[in-house]
Order: structure tokens, then sequence, then C-alpha cells
């Protein structure tokens, strides 16, 4: 059961990778269409808690509860459907399905849940020319510009109208005009679906677009005080 | 120290202004800058890394060198086979002199030697009488003494057979004491089942009498249809173990490529990059031609257990010969580095990463279809030209238009699955991945496919030719397998002893109905100083009145009578009260004296009870009995029984051989029980199967890996699939569209392309066009169960790799 008012809330994840700790009890939560940046440096344990938070993988313990449902108790199964319908994702490489168009990468969470192609399509193009790259929708990723990709990404990760869009790194490969751009863009679309956003990111610039930051050090989160 | 020494070659001047302390820069020689040194170099560099690549390095060498093996394995069994034929017949010249040319007079070196082969249960026994004529008979390889009388020398698989509860028939046959056991040296293979005996009741006409064993012969030059299969089915599989081959050195190349920016980095030239990269094949494929000898080695071993259309050979016999093993050495590392140095081409290796130049391929109808059209073009002319002529020029016609149209196959697919992919749209998202993937890059799953449709192309087309070269032989036995009869015949000792023989038969258990007669033929007496007219024969049956009263309606009969039958087309000579001559020569040469003998004028006509030249039925001009004719003035007189039998009753066939056997062992037999052509088409067909099922294993091994390999290099995109929560039987089913699609366009241009190969190839050996259409079914079956095959090995690595760790970058 989540505390009162939080979307998300994870408490006392421990999570190693063999021998090496990833995670040592970090607690999190967030609130409905919150845009809360998770910091950290190399190897703290940031990505992780992102995968626990969004079901990717389990923790060694402790509990992730998504609204009512405890994720953590969940099948891989359940976990899977429930990604498809309440998250979306962008990674720092966009991880964009090179064969596909990228109109119909942005389709593809859509149809995964079971939408018709014209009307997941039609819904794709909106985000597109939401995120100002409509003019490469017949393009494969491999003949768009990393930002280009990277918005893309965002539109794809948006177009299922999810409730958390979790972000890793998402501008970890573009140069700082694009970076600035990808970060409006995902935070503006974000806030008008009143999607939640987890951003892992190391750079303070990027951390900025957040409502709150959240650091992890040592697998351990903290609240980072004073954060805008 | 030498790599440092080498570098500061190559810097040239730049060494010369260094402080003095640095030694001055080596000569020329230290750099090689002539191409094959540079080559060699790049080369040896490039297997270094191959070696030196750590597990993951050592996994893709390995993969390399497993499909390049199982190549090398295949292409060594391939070109053991004419090694294997000659020591085959080899062996059976050496121990063999039936007929000698010019038959020796009786002396201490010379041995009475005789055929009396048997069949025992469909099983073809080798059966060899001597009786020598003196103490230094000549001696066949394989064994060191002649058997004593009643005594025989058997092969190791005829004594187990005879030692075993199922040999207890044969035994009776084989009524001669097991003395010994033929060395390998006097077998042909290791499962072949002969003896030699001593007779002592062996004399002349029985046998002939030689000085030697060892007979100059050549084996009979392959019958066209032969020719033609052994070409097709060299085609077949050999093309197919050449496109693994080029698949197998392409594994892992893309992280290859990878890893060659690296070295770009820190100054390698593009070429040198290829060359290194070829190198890294080369380790691979020298690996690979290693295993494959072992794994050649080793497969032949199962050589003796084999019987392939009658020949059952040694594992020793299975060798390639010096040219094809050096060829074949020397061959597969070359392809190696071709394949290697033909895939970077359009791609350059910079510094920072790869960049490929090519621009989308464009595949180009015109010279794809050419390749079949030239070969169509090579052999309509030799299907049309009738009858086959077995020459040099048509052999090479004939193997230049089949490679053609086979590879003509292979240049068309990739355009096809192009032109076809390309024209689909939407569908389920599975479908949809796959065909986009295929759109994008359709290069390493048609390559591998190609490989199929070779081997079902030249399967269907060899099936067929073999369906029409059996057609013939299958009607005929299952026109004479309906009968339950067996036909006996050998050298006549006189009628007292036929008389015997019948009785004997007669009593033997299983046998329903007999009936023999002593055949000769007879012919015109010779005009005085002219040739005996050739043509002119008739055939004369002798046998007691109740015998002659199976064969014809006689009416009155007593011994000393003759009767001419009713058969129309019989010669004029033959008359009541003609002289006609009883020992007429059988060969126009045949230094004979006529035995005339006047045809009794109160001769009488018979009608046949079943005139015709078929089984079953007669076509004897005359018939008489034992005291009107002489049966030892007949020009070599035949015995010739008919037995009918039970079919119900067991081993029936091997009792009447039993019996035969004991009337006189070198008695031959015709029978339509065991169908020879039905056993080697069986056997031809169960090569063809095996050989198509191996080829294909290795296509599907190549597309398996290289399947995973593209699964392998899109991990992380795999990953984020799952993070999206995407269904492991979504990617489940898109891998097997992604297969079902390149195979299902395969097998249908092979289809094609088999039914028109196999037709010309019919056409060729003036047979009716016959499509065996279960062979077909079950051909593209082999090659469905290949999708199925590649798609249920690819998923434990494809849900493998949706896992999260995928994402994980630290």
């Amino acid at each position: 059961m989540t505390p009162a008012g939080s979307l998300l809330h994870a408490s006392a994840l421990r999570k190693a990778y063999g021998t090496t700790p990833a995670l040592d009890g970090a607690d999190f939560s967030l609130h409905a269409g919150e845009v809360v940046a998770v910091m950290g440096p190399s190897g703290s344990g940031k990505s992780t808690l992102l995968h626990c938070l969004a079901g990717i993988i389990g923790p060694d313990s402790g509990t992730v509860h998504y609204g009512n449902r405890e994720l953590t108790a969940m099948s891989d199964a359940e976990r899977s459907a429930l990604r498809r319908a309440d998250f979306g994702f962008v990674f720092q490489f966009g991880q964009l399905v090179p064969e596909l168009t990228c109109l119909e990468n942005v389709a593809l969470p859509l149809r995964l849940t079971g939408a018709k192609r014209k009307e997941a399509e039609a819904r794709s193009l909106e985000w597109l020319e939401r995120l100002e790259v409509d003019t490469v929708a017949a393009k494969r990723p491999g003949e768009v510009s990393g930002g280009q990709g990277q918005r893309v990404a965002v539109a794809r990760a948006l177009a299922g109208t999810p409730r958390v869009v979790f972000a890793d790194e998402p501008t970890g490969a573009l140069d700082s005009l694009n970076g600035e751009r990808v970060m409006t863009l995902l935070t503006e679309a974000s806030r008008a679906t009143s999607a939640a956003v987890v951003l892992v990111t190391h750079e303070a610039r990027v951390a900025a677009y957040s409502d709150r930051e959240v650091v992890v050090r040592d697998g351990v989160a903290r609240e980072m005080v004073g954060a805008v | 120290m030498s790599l440092l020494r080498s570098h500061a070659g190559t810097d040239g001047g730049r060494g010369g202004e260094r402080a003095p302390t640095v030694p001055a820069p080596p000569g020329p020689l230290a750099t090689p800058h002539t191409g094959p040194a540079r080559w060699a170099r790049d080369l040896a560099m490039g297997m270094r890394f191959a070696a030196g690549g750590g597990r993951e390095g050592w996994i893709r060498t390995a993969l390399t060198a497993a499909g390049v093996a199982l190549g090398v394995a295949v292409l060594l069994l391939g070109s053991s086979v004419p090694t294997l034929m000659n020591s085959w017949h080899g062996r059976e010249k050496a121990r063999e002199n039936l007929g000698q040319a010019h038959e020796p007079r009786p002396a201490g070196n010379t041995v009475r030697y005789a055929s009396v082969d048997t069949t025992f249960r469909g099983a073809p026994i080798r059966g060899r009488l001597v009786r020598p004529d003196g103490a230094h008979p000549p001696i066949p390889p394989g064994i060191r003494h002649l058997p004593g009388p009643g005594r025989m020398l058997v092969s190791p698989a005829l004594k187990e057979l005879l030692d075993s509860p199922e040999g207890a028939l044969l035994r009776d046959r084989l009524d001669y004491t097991v003395a010994g056991v033929i060395g390998d040296d006097g077998l042909l293979g290791p499962q072949e089942l002969t003896y030699v005996a001593q007779s002592a009741t062996l004399a002349a006409p029985d046998g002939y009498r030689i000085d030697h064993f060892g007979k100059s012969w050549d084996p009979p030059p392959m019958r066209a249809p032969v020719v033609l299969l052994v070409i097709m089915t060299c085609v077949a599989l050999m093309m197919p173990v050449m496109v693994f081959i080029g698949t197998s050195v392409r594994f892992g190349n893309e992280r290859r490529e990878r890893r060659l920016a690296a070295l770009r980095l820190v100054g390698a030239d593009v070429r040198m990059t290829r060359r290194i990269a070829s190198g890294e094949a080369l380790f691979g494929s020298l690996l690979g031609l290693a295993g494959g000898a072992v794994l050649f080695l080793g497969g032949r071993q199962f050589a003796s257990v084999i019987t392939l259309w009658d020949v059952n050979v040694f594992p020793s016999d299975v060798a390639p010969g010096p040219l094809a093993a050096a060829l074949i050495a020397l061959l597969v590392p070359t392809a190696a580095v071709l394949v290697t140095l033909f895939a970077q081409r359009g791609v350059t290796v910079e510094p920072l990463g790869i960049v490929r130049n090519r621009p989308p391929i464009r595949r180009r109808l015109w010279w794809r279809l050419a390749l079949p059209a030239v070969g169509t073009l090579l052999l309509v002319p030799l299907a049309w030209q009738r009858p086959w002529t077995d020459t040099p020029l048509n052999t090479i016609r004939l193997a230049a238009g089949s490679m053609l149209l086979l590879f003509g196959v292979t240049a068309l697919l990739p355009w096809l699955v192009d032109a076809v992919v390309g024209r689909l749209r939407g569908g389920p998202v599975p479908w949809q991945l796959a065909v986009r993937r295929l759109q994008l890059s359709s290069g390493s799953a048609t390559r591998a496919v190609s490989g199929i449709t070779v081997a079902v192309a030249g399967a269907i087309a060899i099936h067929m030719l073999l369906t029409g070269m059996q057609a013939g032989y299958t009607h005929a036995y299952a026109q004479s397998g309906k009968l339950p009869q067996l036909g006996l015949w050998g050298t006549s000792k006189g009628w007292p002893q036929t008389q015997r023989a019948l009785a004997a038969l007669r009593g033997t258990t299983g046998v329903t109905a007999v009936r023999g007669a002593i055949d000769g033929l007879v012919g015109p007496m010779p005009l005085a100083g002219r040739a005996p007219a050739r043509g002119a024969r008739a055939t004369v049956a002798v046998g007691s009145c109740a015998e002659l009263r199976r064969l014809a309606r006689l009416g009155s009969c007593r011994d000393g009578d003759t009767f001419l039958t009713d058969i129309p087309d019989r010669d004029r000579v033959i008359a009541p009260g003609a002289t006609i001559d009883l020992n007429a020569p059988l060969a126009e040469d045949d230094p004979v004296a006529p035995h005339p003998w006047k045809i009794p004028g109160t001769a009488r006509t018979a009608r046949l009870i079943a005139p015709g030249h078929g089984p079953g039925t007669f076509s004897y001009d005359l018939l008489a009995t034992p005291s009107a004719l002489d049966t030892n003035r007949l020009n070599g007189p035949m015995t010739e029984i008919k037995v009918d039998f039970d079919r119900a009753t067991p081993d029936a066939v091997e009792h009447i051989r039993n019996t035969a056997a004991r009337i006189d062992p070198s008695m031959n037999e015709f029978s339509a029980v065991d169908n020879p052509h039905t056993q080697q088409y069986t056997s031809v067909r169960n090569g063809l199967f095996v050989g198509a099922a191996i080829t294909l294993l290795l296509i599907g091994a190549g597309l398996i890996i290289s399947t995973v390999e593209q699964l392998y290099e899109r991990r992380r995109l795999l990953s984020t699939l799952d993070a999206y929560g995407t269904r492991r039987a979504t990617l489940g089913w898109s891998v097997l569209w992604q297969t079902t699609l390149p195979v299902v366009l395969g097998l249908g241009l092979a289809l094609g392309c088999g039914l028109a190969l196999g037709s010309l190839l019919l056409s060729m050996i003036d047979s009716a066009v016959i499509v065996d259409w279960p062979a077909v079914a079950a051909m593209t079956g082999i090659g469905g169960g290949v999708i199925l095959f590649v798609t249920v090995l690819s998923l434990p690595p494809l849900w493998r790799m949706m896992r999260p760790e995928g994402l994980r970058t630290e």
C-alpha cells in the first residue's frame, strides 16, 4: 500500500549483483504528475533503482507498490502487462527498433497493448508532431540524427499515455542543445498528460527540469534538501 | 622489442631525429613492404587476435571452426567416393577369375573354379567352389590355403549369420564344415556374405579351369542415367556445403568489425584491417580444416555398417585422393579469406566506428536470370539429343548446366526475397518486425537459405531421375511379383538327374507345382563350305510325357515321341522330316561340329499352354521325349525348372533354394521374390534422404548460429522491448516469421527448379516425366522442419537476451 498521495512507493530495497551491492535499503516515493530526478555518480545504483521501480527486475528484498498493487509480489507476466499499460520508457540511446520506421517505433507500445495499426499510427503521428519530429516519421532510426531519434523515443514513451515515464539518462548521448530540447519536450509533454517522470541522470542541468531530486549513493536514496 | 623496432621502421626518418641513444632504424627488411609479406604479416596478426581474443573470441572461432569442420568432413567424404570405388573394384578384380580367357590344361597349379552364388532372405551371398587339380593351386587374396574337400572358408559376416539362430536354414544349404575365415583382402566389405568351399564333385562342364586369380577387367562404364545421378548428387550436395562454409566464416563479422575500429585508431589502414579480419577467419577455417579431418576420420568408422547400392566398404577405403585432399586443404582456407574480404566490401572500418558505404543494394534481376537461363540452354539440347551419348563434352555440359541452374536458384533467391518482402505491409507486430527486419537486411538469412534451396532442388531432381530410372523395373516386377514363382536353371547332366531334381522340388515344403525340362538351341544344318545361317534358331525342350504335358496339350504321348508346337513365328526349317543341327553354334565363331538329327516324320503338333516370352509363359518350337532326342548331343543343354510356391508358407523360397543347392549348387535362380532394383532404389533413396537431411541440418545449424548472433547483437534492444512489457511470444513469433519467409520462398524456388531440372534429366534418359510427389513433399517437409528446428533452438537464447541485464551499462 502506497503512503497517502503517492503513486509509486518503494521501501527498503536491496539488490546485489553477485557480491556487489547495488541497492542497500533504498526508499523512494513518486506522486502523480511529479518529475523526480534520481541523481548519483556512476555505479551508485540509480539505474538499478529505476529498474526495480519499473518492475523490470525484482529486488532481493524490500517492496515496491504501484497504487494499491505490490509490484514485488506480481508474476513476470503481470509486471509485463503493467509496463505495457501504465509505464513508458526512454533510454540513453533511444533503443529504437532499427528495422521499423520512426512512426512504427512510436506505434509499437500501442500495438503491443492490442491497438489496431492505423489507429496506433494516427496517435503516434500526433506525438511525433508534438515533439517536432513528424518529418522523420517514414525514416528508419539509422537515417535520423541522435536528437531526432531521442525525441522519437520520448514520443514512443508517451504515446501510450502512461502514468509513469521512466527515463534513464535520456540526454546522455546528446549535445547540450539537443539535450535541453529533449528535456523541455519530455517534461512539457508529460506534464500535459499528467504523467509522472522518474528521471535518472548524473547531470545537474538535466535534473534542473525536475520538481524534486533524489540522490543515490552507495545504494541508498536520499531526498536532496533545497532542490527546486 | 621487435614491435618497437618495427614501429620505428614504419616511422621512417622520424627515428633519426631522436636522441642519439635511440638505435638507428632497421633496414627495409625489418618491415615487410612487399605484397605477399604484408599479407602474411596481417593474416598472422588476425590469427593471433582470433587465438587471443578471450572467451568471446574463442566462442566465435569455435563456431566458425565447427561450421567449417562439418563442411570439410562432407567434402572429404564426397571426394573419397572415387578412391572408395577403386578400392572396391580393385579387390573384386584381385580375387576373381571366372571365365579365364585361355583355359589352361590340368596341372599342379590349376584349379576348377565355379560360381555358386545364392540369396538368403534377400541378402546376396557370393559363393565359389574350388577343386584343385594338383598340389599348388592358385590362392585368392585373403586366404592362406584353399579349404579341404567338404570344407569352406567364410567371411566374418557369413560366419556370424551361420552361427546365429537366423542362419539355420542357410546352414542346410551351405553343407560344408567351416574351416576358417576369409581375411579383409578377400572381401569387398566387412558386411559381405561370401564363402569359398572345396567340392570333391566339381567337374566339367561346371565352372572354369584357371591357373591364377586376378582378372584384368575394367568395371563396365557407368550408364548414362547413373552418370547423371552421380553428377547431380555431387552438385546438389557439394554446393550447400560450400554455401555453409561461406556462411561459417562470416560468423561474428559485425563484432569483428567493431574490434577492427580500435586497430584503425592505432594506425592500421583500411586494407590492413580487411586483411586482419581475413586472418581471423583464416584461423577459424584452419581449425575447422583440422576438425573436419578428425570428424571425417571418426565418421568413416561407420562406413562398415552402411551398405548403399550393394556397396559396403572398409573404413580404410574411405579416403580422398591426394589431389582432392590437397585441393580441400588449400581451397577451404583460401575461400575463408576471400569470403571475408568479399563481406568487407562496401564497409569501411573507421577509427571511431564502422561506416557502411554500401548504398541500399538494388538487386538486379538480369544476371540472376541469366545463370539459370544459360544452364537451361546447355541442358535443353542434351534433352533433345536421343539417345544420350556419354561423351566428355556432354558430361561437362551436363555438369555445367546443372550447376548453373542450381546456382541460378541461389542467385535468384535474394532478389525474390527482396521483391516479396518489399511488397509486404501491415500485419500483427511479430509479422511486422520480421518483415521489416528482412526489408532492412535479408542477406544473412538468404545466404543460409540458399543452401536449403540448392539441396532441395537437387534432391527433387535426383528423385525424379531415380523414379524414372526405376519405373520400368518396378513395373516389370510389379507384374511378375504377382506370380509366386521361382525359376531355376543350370547345366544339364541328363534327363535322370533333371527328373530327380523335379521330384525333390515337388517334395519341398511350400512348393505347389513344379515343371521342368532340358532346353537346348537347335539350328539348320550348315551348308557345305558356307558359314551357318545366323538367326535360324529354335528351342527344343526335352522331358517325359508327364513333364511335357505341363507345357503343352499333347494328346497321346509315349517316350520316343516328338512334337512341334503351335508357336506362330517358328522357323520353317523346323518341320517333320527335316534334319537339323543339335550342336548349333552358339556364336558365329563357335568351333563345333554339327550333330545332325532328323525330326521324325511322325512328329505331331502340340498346343503350348501359355505361349509367350514373359513370366509364366513358354516359347518352345520343339518338344521331345528323352528317348527321341539325346540331350548330350545338344550344345550346352540347360535344365530349366519353374517352381510355384505358397506365399503363406514361411521361408518357402529358402526351402526351395536349399533343395536346389542339394541337387546342384551351381544352379542359377531367377525370381521376382527379391527385387534387387527395389532394394537398390530403397537404399539410394535412403542415402539421398540421409544426405539431404545432413545438408539441411548443416544449413539449419548455420541459420541458428546467424540468428543467435543477430539476437546477441540486438540484446540491448531486446532488453528494451522487454522493459516495454513485450511478450516473449511476440518476439518468438517474429523469429519464426523471419526464418519462415525466406525458407518458404526458397522452397518454392527449389520446387520449380527441381521439377524443371528433373524433367530435363528424365528427357535425357528418354523416360516419361514422372514426379514423385511424396518425395517432393518429404523434401519440402524437411525444409519446413528446419524452420521449426531453427526457431525452437533460437527461443532459449532469445528469452535469455530479453532479460533486464541487457539494460545495465555499468
